[in-house]
């Protein structure tokens, strides 16, 4: 513990170096803006900035890195809020509820709780990372192929029960996302599957343009239906930032969201999106109001928000502990370390302490940099709603589409992203959910190729799932989330039977 | 001729003299082309997302060869995923004659169209050189009974597919080194394909498979800290450095398995040779700076030039070995 702290304040000697502190900062703010845009994640900006730190000293390297991973969980926020188009994967929970938000002149308080939640659960999971992170490593590696199966089945099956509307229509949908994560090259065998032929669709269907064509694309056309002489969305100032109501809402969605994403950020397999995908569905669970998720629940941006930006920062942990990246943002961690001619593996904290401690302290003065920012911006970016919509519009087409043509630099994923905005349209018209569906698409990759690797391991026993301890209790949970909405079903039915039959029976005694 | 010629009046105002006489001697020693640099900027198509192997080396590439003026044109390493390098492929493919592109070459772009069924695409480019090497090595977890690699057949011997290999995606390096194993010593492994090298590392490292191949930069923590026994390097001789040298090959005991991994890079079809020559120089200059080899050295790689001369036949010979160690495993679709 005392060895802990003086490492750290170590760490923070090193961080607090004015060329660090100017680094860091350039990191969050790029990884603001980075995030901030559909199409280029944070792995991938980060990449792009590889080359630049080559001459820089490897910890003021990695500062900067790391600040563009993390900046990206708070920039994603943005875009998802404002124009219903997830700004990165992570956020993609976001633009379900965080958008309905700001239709209803909400946008600044889902991005001022984005950011608080964002904080708080960023400075959590460092804490826990400066104090437990060799045990947490070794509790991450218990996690394989069996438990990943299962998380990503929990996904799934809690989709049913995400939206006001029917669970059969959301099973449905997410049976049809399933079936479009089908396309593509099979996880285990290696052959082409419903590809006819094309070598771009060998790699499968991305989901940021099923996300972006079915969020973004689809409200823009929808919205030319409607007359042009719509008011602007109406933000008072007084909406703008957080009620204290508000914040009695919000206060245990951050921590539960924090909890369940820094935990599935530890996993090696998970990563920020699914981590945001289950932080939201167990917040829907312990809500006060679950009725409004999917039709503008603060607390559930709050949740999905804290969890992103938590897991970013426990992926490191199975990095900087055992040298294997958790995530595609700290694979590019790793191979910026490797660069600059550090082996990344389980000797890196005692033989670089400098590097790790310098950067556990940088993560806390990078999070309060992006506090600082994100705050005062809020209210500032909800206000560029005032724009009328039918001059809004055509900014979110181009901004869409520039976000699908960045994922692959292709004119294919463009077109996808079209086809898939018709889909959205059509879905829409026909009162169908469209989050169970991307969600599906999200997590199916995940639930096949560790399916197949469980069955594999076990040499096709199905008790895999049911020996270990971690994938026992796991099942459980997925049998409790299967089992809940029929149980609530078959108890308003008959409560319904019930109150049917007693008015009967008092009509029949007359 | 003559617009070569005053290109090169060109860099001598440029460069300086010192690097202008070496064009002269590399561009004359060779004798039947003459190196003529594009103008404008050029893109290295590359098919991994950024940070992968292939991407992290010719971004390295890139840096030195700007950066020691070798080629003074803005080289842009452009990452064109999709389609297990199709995608770059196809890029490249329709950019004939272009001199302004040219693409990283990695095993997915011989093997894709082998475990796929589409046209080989690798005799349709026009080879540059392939300078980059790297080695593999097979371990074992620390608690595993098998001590060498002898130890490990005779253990896989006792009963089918009880051993547990860990590595990516089918029809990867992986697979087919776990191939020729299992054809070199005659038995057979489990082996589970999964997302990636990081994820089978998670898995080695969480005890649920039993054994890996890992490149030397990758398995040297994992000695060192004791999570992983290695068993043999994979390559003809072994490497040099002390971290190594006491690690036998395969061949040594008695298993005749060399693989690794290679790269380097090809222009799309019909690449004016003067521009093949201009690539084939800038890359005999930059295996040859420090900073290039320091960098080789510190990610335990190989680097030796096959030029341009010798690399369209390299290349045939990798496609025919590839062919048919992903047809023993059978993941070939092509005869």
């Amino acid at each position: 513990m005392l060895d802990t702290l003086l490492s750290l304040g170590h760490g923070l000697d090193v961080a607090l170096a004015p060329t660090n502190l100017l680094f860091i900062f350039m990191g969050v703010c790029l990884g603001q803006i980075i995030g901030a845009l559909p199409g280029i994640g944070p792995s991938a900006g980060m990449a792009l900035l590889l080359p630049i730190t080559f001459g820089i000293p490897p910890a003021t390297a990695i500062m900067m890195l790391a600040g563009i991973m993390y900046g990206g969980m708070y920039g994603g926020t943005l875009t998802s809020v404002l124009v219903n188009v997830p700004g990165e994967a992570a956020s993609v929970m976001t633009a379900v509820d965080g958008n309905q938000l700001a239709r209803q002149g909400r946008a600044g308080a889902a991005l001022s709780v984005s950011a608080i939640g964002s904080f708080l659960a960023g400075i959590g999971a460092v804490l826990a990372l400066a104090f437990v992170a060799p045990a947490l490593a070794e509790f991450a590696l218990r996690f394989s192929s069996p438990e990943y199966f299962l998380l990503a089945a929990l996904g799934i099956t809690a989709t049913a029960s995400i939206g006001a509307g029917s669970p059969l229509k959301a099973l449905l949908m997410a049976v049809l996302g399933l079936v479009i994560a089908l396309v593509g090259t099979d996880p285990i065998l290696g052959s082409a599957r419903l590809t006819f032929g094309t070598s771009e669709l060998l790699d499968g269907i991305d989901f940021l343009p099923v996300a972006i064509g079915l969020f973004g694309i689809a409200e823009v056309l929808n919205s030319l239906e409607r007359s042009f002489d719509t008011n602007p969305m109406r933000t008072r100032l007084k909406d703008m930032w957080l009620s204290a109501k508000d914040w009695a809402d919000c206060r245990m969605a951050i921590l539960r969201g924090g909890l369940v994403g820094f935990f599935v950020g530890l996993m090696p397999g998970a990563g920020p999106t699914v981590a945001a995908i289950l932080a939201y569905v167990t917040e829907k669970r312990f809500s006060r109001h679950p009725e409004r998720f999917g039709s503008g629940a603060l607390d559930g941006v709050a949740a999905s928000e804290s969890a992103n930006n938590s897991a970013a920062h426990g992926a490191l942990i199975p990095m900087l502990a055992l040298g294997i990246p958790g995530s595609a943002s700290t694979a590019v961690l790793l191979a910026a370390l490797v660069m600059q001619g550090i082996r990344p593996g389980p000797a890196l904290m005692t033989e670089q302490p400098d590097l790790v401690w310098g950067l556990v302290a940088s993560m806390f003065i990078g999070n309060v940099f992006l506090l600082v920012l994100n705050l005062p911006l809020a209210p500032l970016f909800a206000a560029l709603l005032r724009i009328p919509y039918e001059y809004l519009a055509p900014g979110i087409l181009v901004i869409s589409l520039i976000g699908a043509f960045a994922t692959s630099l292709s004119l294919f994923s463009v077109g996808l992203t079209l086809f898939f905005g018709m889909i959205g349209y059509l879905m829409i018209k026909a009162d169908l959910p469209r989050p169970p569906l991307v969600l599906a698409v999200v997590l199916a990759q995940l639930m096949e190729s560790s399916l197949r690797q469980s069955l594999m391991l076990s040499e096709g026993s199905l008790m895999i799932f049911f020996e270990r301890p971690l994938s026992a209790l796991l099942f459980l949970l997925v049998l409790a989330s299967l089992a809940l909405p029929a149980i609530n079903a078959f108890m308003r039915v008959r409560r319904e039977r019930h109150h049917h039959n007693s008015s009967q029976f008092t009509f029949t005694a007359k | 001729m003559n617009k070569a010629a005053s290109s090169i009046t060109r860099r001598l105002v440029v460069l300086g003299f010192a690097s202008v006489s070496a064009v002269h001697i590399l561009g004359y020693g060779q004798g039947f082309a003459q190196g003529k640099a594009p103008e404008g900027p050029i893109e290295i198509t590359s098919g991994t997302s950024p940070g992968g192997t292939p991407d992290v080396l010719m971004r390295r590439a890139a840096k030195i060869l700007n950066e020691e003026k070798i080629i003074t044109n803005p080289l842009v390493v452009q990452n064109r995923t999709g389609g297990s390098w199709m995608n770059a492929a196809n890029w490249v493919l329709n950019k004939k004659g272009d001199p302004n592109t040219v693409l990283t070459i990695a095993q997915p772009i011989i093997t894709t169209p082998i475990t796929q069924g589409l046209p080989t695409v690798y005799d349709k480019l026009t080879p540059i050189s392939m300078f980059i090497q790297g080695d593999l090595v097979l371990a074992v977890r620390p608690d595993s009974p098998a001590k060498d690699l002898k130890g490990l057949i005779d253990l896989a011997k006792q009963r089918e597919r009880s051993i547990k290999v860990g590595g990516s995606q089918a029809g990867s390096t992986d697979h087919m080194v776990t191939g020729l194993l299992e054809k070199a010593g005659g038995v057979k492994f489990n082996y589970i394909p999964f997302d990636g090298g990081g994820a089978a590392q998670t898995a080695f490292l969480g005890g649920n498979v039993d054994m890996i191949v890992l490149t030397p930069s990758e398995i040297l923590p994992l000695m060192q800290s004791n999570k992983a026994r290695p068993l043999a390097v994979l390559s003809e001789e072994r490497r040099t450095e002390p971290e190594f040298k006491d690690l036998p090959t395969a061949k040594e005991q008695g298993l005749d398995v060399v693989w690794g991994q290679s790269w380097g890079l090809a222009g799309p079809p019909d690449t004016d040779p003067a521009v093949v020559k201009f690539w084939n120089d800038a890359i005999q200059k930059l295996v040859a700076t420090d900073a290039w080899k320091s960098a080789v050295n510190e990610m335990f790689l190989r680097s030796k030039v096959v030029p341009a001369s010798q690399a369209k036949e390299h290349m045939a010979k990798m496609h025919q070995e590839h062919l048919a160690v992903l047809k023993d495993i059978g993941m070939a679709k092509t005869q």
